[in-house]
Formats: structure tokens, C-alpha cells, sequence
């Protein structure tokens, strides 16, 4: 039972970070105490981008980046082996642009690395008297000054060599290894020649498979696979989260190059993104933006972020997107567990013939997968409109506050960083639902404890959501006064603490594979009451011990105005300071 | 006439094939179109296909010399690096394919894959199988398929 406190439960935020929202330190202009820091593009401050400050163990390289760094490489070669920078060029492509590997081979063996690349000492090749030549590929005789040969002086004329050269261009990278077109002779064609006898065209295009080849064939180095992105990312190999954001804002895991996907493994990632298309044609309805007012039965349309719906006047039902509930039932005043993520299957009771049971069975998987799927699937339509919210309220809506409510776009901070929290917790929450697709049933406690954290997340996202999406608009479209607009301030700052709280706890559970759960037995714990009501089949829970519930007086209580989750011995709310 | 701008290496290179034909080769140019030749290849001797007169067509595309030249079998054989439509896995006519290579350089490569059968990189999946598990056997069958298909008049 003492082991209670052990347990990272998510409403534990009393001690968190204290003087972030006590203080006037949020809002002045040191980010410090923030945690978080903006980094401004250059070309258009509206990319700013959440970097977290743990330690950085990437670099983010743009294009001119790339060709600088790729020319100093070439340079160091030309100088330390006195070769020429179309021979440093080939043997850097040789040791994927590896400068100490090159030096390495080239002071080992220069004869074996020369053959293998096929640099030709120039010496070997002895120059002819005479005046004409035969090409070797249209068999016709040219005189010399329309003839080029590479190093090995095998005569072919330009015009072939041109041909020669700009098919292998248009065939692929391959031509960065283009050898003489004597199959037996090997000498390298390099970009030198390159540049003498092929179109501007075709010398772009060698220039950007070589730009091509510095990033793909270098293992330290990956593009951003956002399209339209030009920049690469070089990572520090063997330095812990493979998580990294670009210059254009966009997540990526290094090693699968799938988009960021904390806390789930690159494994699971792919597991689950296999399943997904093996399944598309069967959960097409799922991205509909349209469902059936539960009550009314009246289309309605999805088109905000949070899953709090509410239908058109004069029904006005208020529902959840995801599992089509009332909305009273997934608030914390019902004192009840949210309990919206968690999946059911459907009650198999009664006697079963075989043949039904398989039917049953079957049914079951895909519903099982389409409770998964849809929560996956909306959270990810959710960030992508929380991410144009974002650009909305930093191209647009933050000037218009600013002047309406007479305060410095500085003093607004607050609200991007509610939007940069909502979009990163869509994403975190996205993947938690492919995490518990593939969480074996048969680990009960695991999965109650894992319920009850995305629980905890997903109620407290929502809030954020719908108070930086719906109450923020009041104070875009009218002038509330500036006390309101205070408390506003102070509410949304607060919940977006509290959620980066909850999602913090929910990721560092995830990624140690929720071993708190062996440790402390914590199934007690996260049987709620809902749990123990027998909604859950669950056979060998233990049910009795009591979560730390919104209502719970013995832990804590819950503020009626923010929602805060304060200390029991609080009088008054320590977000809000509304009283008890 | 197609035949009016043909390059001048297409010129020579037919007039040698036919001045000077390699050995156990015949390659002639089509009457209505000299980018088609019919080719004959002598099955070598001391190989399973000694005997036999293998007919091929072999066409040179638009981008030739840039571009390899399209053969094919038209007899029917059995060897692992042929399919049963006749074509060949052979490097040079794809990847390995250089313009300084020539259409004599070509068919007497593939003089040199009836000699020497590769079933380690097969075109014919059940054929180089036969081969690499019974080889006594899959060379018989090949001669059989040669006085079969290939003798001949
Ligand atoms: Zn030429
Ligand atoms: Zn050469
Ligand atoms: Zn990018
Ligand atoms: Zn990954
Ligand atoms: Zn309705
Ligand atoms: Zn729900
Ligand atoms: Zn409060």
C-alpha cells in the first residue's frame, strides 16, 4: 500500500517546477525557466520551432551547408595527397566521404586504392603524333582538338563522349563511378570531364547526385524527408534518442526516418504502419470528417482539433468524436476515469458453436484494431490542425491580440507555447495508440496502468485544446476585459505545465516499458472505479486499492475553475487562486 | 527510307560482320531494315549444345551504340541464363553494356555462354536448378533439346 507514493501518478504535480508559473518568470523574455527555447528562421520567424534543451545531438546542415562542408573535405584530400580535386572528388565518393578512411587506404596501398578507384597515373599514358584519330564509338576520324580521352588516353570525339556521358547522367548516381568506355580499362571519368563536354543541364544534375552522395552514402548523415525540405541532419551515432526537428520544423526519428514517434520504438512503428495500409481499404470511413450527431442523427462536421463536439442548434448534444459518449461523462467533474481509450471488446457470452466463435473472433481483431486505428488516425488530423492553428495564431491572430488586449506580442508567448505543447502532445498521444495495439492483452496489469496514464494524458490534452481553440476565440472576437483575459492567461499556462506534466510521465512510462508496473504490483492502482463498476472483464484484477481520482479529498482536489489538480491541503487553487 | 541516315558505325560494323565473320557466327542484315539482323550461332563443340544451329534476331535501337542492342533466341534451348521467350542474362547487354563494345563482341559473348552455363545467375529459375542439382542430367536434357529444336535444316 506505502508503495502508492512510489507510483508516478500523473495528478502528482504539486512539486513540479514550481517557480515556472508562480513567478513573473514566464513572462519575461528569458526562456530559461521555460525549458524550451525559440529558434528563429531566417527567412520566416512564423517556422519557429520547439527545441527541447536536452542536450542536442544533431546538426541541422541546409544546402549551402552541405556544399561547404563537402568542398573542405575535397580540399583536406587535395592537399594531403597532392591529387587533384577531381581525383579527391572520386576517392572521397569511393570511402563514402570519409576523410581518414581515405588517408587510411591511400597511405596503405596508393597503387590498390588508385586501381580500385581508377586513377591512372597521367605517366602511363603516352601521347600520339598523329594528326587524326579513329573515335572508338562512332568509328569515325577526327582530328585531335575534337578528340577528349580520360587519363588512360583511349580517343573517342566529343560528341560521343557527350552521349556517353549524359546517358549514364540520366541513368542514375551511377554515373559518379563512370569508368572509359573500354569495358577492360577502367579509367575513372570524373567531373572535370564532366564539366568540359556535357550541357548545363546534365552538369546540374552530376552536381546533385554528388550533393546527393555527400549526404546518402556518408553513414552520419540523413535528408529531412519532409517534402520540399533541402536540409540534411547529421546525427551523433550512439547518442541516445534517435528524435530529431529540422530547420523546417519537422520531426523525424534518425533511424527509421518515419516521422518522430516517441515513446514507441522504430519496430512497433513499422509493425504498426504495415498494418495500416494491409488495412486501408477496410478503415477509408475512419478519415470521413463527418459522423452522425448520436442524438440527432444529423451529419456533423469535425473541424476542430479537440474531440469535444457539440452538435448544431437546436439539438446542441455535446459529444466525444472518438467513442460517440456524451461529453459529461469524459469530464473530471463525473469523477470518473477517462475512460474513452480504453478498448472493450464486445461481451462474448452464451454458448458458442466453433464456427461463430472464429466469426466473433475475427470481427473482434478488426474492431479491436479499428478502436486503435481511429484514435491513432484522428489525434494525427488533430496535430495537423492544431500545426495550422499554430501558424495561424503566429502569422495572424497574435498582432490582433496583442493590439486588441494592449499588450506586447512578448506577453503572448504564453499562447504559442500552449499550441507548441497541444502539437507535440497529438503526436505523443498518436503513437501511445499504436503502443497499445500491440501491448499483449494477456498483461493486465501493463495495460490497466497504461490506460490509465493515456487516460490521464488524453483528458488533460483535451482540456488544453479546447481551452487555447474555443475560449481564446472570445478573445479574439471581442474585447473581454483585461482581468478575464488575465485569468485566461493564467488558465491556459497552467494547463499547458499540467499536460507537459502528464505527457512527460506517460513517455518516460512507455519508454522503460512500464517496468513500474513488475515493481510495484501497480494494477491495485490503476483499477478505477469505473474499472471495479464491471465494465472491465478483467479476472484477475485486484480492484480495491483507490486511484488518485479528480474527487479523491484524501489526495487532492480539483480546482472548479481550471481544473488544476491541487494538493489536499491547499485552500485556495495554486493556478487560479480561485478558492476551494 | 529508315535506312537512309544510318549512322556510319552501323555501316562498318555490318560490312566487317559480313566481310569477316567470326567463327560459327553468321549475322546479316534484314532487306527493309538494317537495324534487324538474323543471327546464327554454331552450338560450340565439347558443349552440350555441339551441333546445333541456334537462330537469334538481334535489333539496334534508336540510341545504339549508347544503348545496348535487344537479342534474342529464337530456337528453343535449354540453359540456365535463357528463358524460355528466348532472352538472355547476359551483363553486357544491360548494365555492363559500353558503347565501344560492338554487335561481333556481342555474339561472341554469348558464343561463350553456351560454352560455359552460369546457373549461380539464372534467367531460368527450374532450369538452373536442374542444373546445379543433377548437372549430368540437365546437360543431357540440353542435348536432347539441341537435336531437338536446333539441328538444323
Ligand atoms: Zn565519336
Ligand atoms: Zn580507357
Ligand atoms: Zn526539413
Ligand atoms: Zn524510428
Ligand atoms: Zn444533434
Ligand atoms: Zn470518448
Ligand atoms: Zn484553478
Amino acid at each position: 500500500m506505502d508503495s502508492e507514493d512510489d507510483m508516478h501518478d500523473a495528478n502528482d504535480v504539486d512539486s513540479y517546477e514550481e517557480d515556472y508559473y508562480s513567478g513573473d518568470a514566464m513572462y519575461s523574455d528569458d526562456d530559461d525557466d521555460a525549458g524550451y527555447e525559440f529558434l528563429h528562421n531566417d527567412s520566416d520567424d512564423s517556422d519557429d520551432v520547439l527545441i527541447s534543451r536536452q542536450q542536442k545531438n544533431f546538426t541541422i546542415l541546409k544546402e549551402d551547408d552541405i556544399r561547404q562542408r563537402q568542398e573542405d573535405d575535397i580540399t583536406r584530400i587535395c592537399s594531403v595527397l597532392s591529387v587533384s580535386r577531381d581525383s579527391a572528388c572520386m576517392l572521397l565518393r569511393r570511402y563514402n566521404w570519409n576523410v581518414s578512411n581515405v588517408h587510411e587506404a591511400w597511405f596503405a596501398n596508393e597503387d590498390k586504392v588508385r586501381k580500385a578507384v581508377g586513377l591512372l597515373d597521367k605517366t602511363t599514358y603516352k601521347p600520339t603524333k598523329a594528326r587524326e584519330l579513329p573515335c572508338g564509338i562512332c568509328f569515325e576520324s577526327y582530328l585531335l582538338d575534337k578528340i577528349s580521352t580520360a587519363a588512360c588516353g583511349h580517343p573517342f570525339c566529343n560528341t560521343c563522349w557527350t552521349a556517353y556521358i549524359s546517358t549514364s547522367i540520366n541513368d542514375g548516381p551511377g554515373c559518379l563511378t563512370l569508368r572509359c568506355p573500354i569495358p577492360s580499362c577502367g579509367a575513372a571519368v570524373g567531373v572535370d570531364m564532366v564539366n568540359m563536354l556535357t550541357s548545363d543541364e546534365d552538369k546540374t544534375k552530376y552536381q546533385r547526385y554528388l550533393l546527393r552522395s555527400y549526404i546518402e552514402d556518408n553513414r552520419k548523415t540523413k535528408w529531412c524527408p519532409a517534402p520540399g525540405c533541402d536540409c540534411a541532419i547529421e546525427f551523433d551515432l550512439g547518442s541516445g534518442s534517435y528524435d530529431v526537428t529540422c530547420h523546417c520544423s519537422y520531426s523525424f526519428c534518425w533511424n527509421c526516418t518515419e516521422e518522430a514517434h516517441r515513446p514507441v520504438d522504430c519496430e512497433t512503428v513499422s509493425k504498426w504502419i504495415m498494418k495500416n495500409s494491409a488495412e486501408s481499404e477496410n478503415m477509408n470511413w475512419i478519415l470521413a470528417n463527418s459522423k452522425p450527431c448520436p442524438k440527432c442523427k444529423r451529419p456533423i462536421e469535425k473541424n476542430q482539433g479537440c474531440m469535444h463536439m457539440t452538435c448544431n442548434p437546436p439539438c446542441k448534444y455535446e459529444f466525444c468524436w472518438l467513442c460517440l459518449g456524451q461529453w459529461s461523462d469524459h469530464g473530471e467533474r463525473t469523477g470518473g476515469f477517462y475512460a474513452c481509450n480504453r478498448y472493450e471488446s464486445a461481451k462474448q457470452e452464451g454458448a458458442y458453436d466453433e464456427s461463430e466463435r472464429r466469426r466473433e473472433m475475427a470481427k473482434n481483431s478488426l474492431e479491436r484494431y479499428t478502436h486503435y486505428y481511429e484514435r491513432w488516425a484522428t489525434n494525427q488530423s488533430s496535430r495537423q490542425k492544431a500545426l495550422a492553428d499554430l501558424h495561424q495564431m503566429q502569422t495572424v491572430h497574435l498582432a490582433k491580440l496583442s493590439e486588441k488586449q494592449c499588450q506586447p506580442e512578448t506577453q503572448l508567448k504564453f499562447i504559442i507555447e500552449a499550441w507548441l505543447q497541444i502539437v507535440e502532445c497529438r503526436r505523443v498521444l498518436k503513437w501511445t495508440y499504436a503502443y497499445g495495439y500491440y501491448l499483449p492483452e494477456q498483461e493486465l496489469a501493463k495495460r490497466q496502468f497504461f490506460e490509465y496514464l493515456q487516460g490521464e494524458a488524453e483528458a488533460g490534452l483535451e482540456r488544453l485544446h479546447q481551452c487555447a481553440e474555443k475560449e481564446l476565440n472570445t478573445y479574439l472576437n471581442e474585447d473581454g476585459s483585461q482581468d478575464e483575459f488575465n485569468n485566461f492567461r493564467t488558465k491556459l499556462a497552467g494547463l499547458t505545465s499540467v499536460t507537459r506534466n502528464y505527457f512527460e510521465n506517460l513517455v518516460r512510462a512507455l519508454e522503460n516499458g512500464l517496468a513500474d508496473v513488475d515493481a510495484h504490483g501497480a494494477s491495485s492502482k490503476t483499477s478505477s472505479s469505473k474499472n471495479a463498476a464491471g465494465t472491465s472483464k478483467a479476472k484477475g484484477t485486484k480492484g480495491k486499492g483507490s486511484i488518485r481520482g479528480r474527487t479523491d479529498d484524501s489526495t487532492g482536489w480539483s480546482c472548479d475553475q481550471c481544473t488544476y489538480m491541487n494538493s489536499k491541503n491547499a485552500t485556495s487553487c495554486q493556478m487560479c487562486h480561485n478558492s476551494r | 527510307m529508315a535506312n537512309s541516315n544510318l549512322p556510319r558505325r552501323i555501316i562498318k560494323e555490318t560490312q566487317r560482320l559480313l566481310s569477316e565473320p567470326a567463327p560459327g557466327i553468321s549475322a546479316s542484315p534484314s532487306e527493309d531494315n538494317m537495324r534487324y539482323f538474323n543471327v546464327m550461332i554454331l552450338g560450340p563443340t565439347q558443349s552440350p549444345y555441339e551441333g546445333g544451329v541456334f537462330k537469334l534476331e538481334l535489333f539496334l535501337p534508336e540510341e545504339y551504340p549508347m544503348a545496348a542492342p535487344k537479342v534474342r533466341f529464337l530456337t528453343k534451348i535449354y540453359h540456365p541464363n535463357i528463358d524460355k521467350l528466348g532472352r538472355i542474362c547476359l551483363d553486357i547487354l544491360k548494365d555492363k553494356w559500353s558503347p565501344a563494345l560492338q554487335i561481333r563482341t556481342v555474339l561472341l559473348s554469348i558464343q561463350a555462354l553456351l560454352s560455359a552455363p552460369n546457373p549461380d545467375d539464372p534467367l531460368s529459375e527450374n532450369i538452373a536448378k536442374h542444373w546445379k542439382s543433377n548437372e549430368a542430367e540437365a546437360v543431357e536434357t540440353a542435348k536432347e533439346w539441341t537435336r531437338l529444336y536446333a539441328s538444323g535444316a
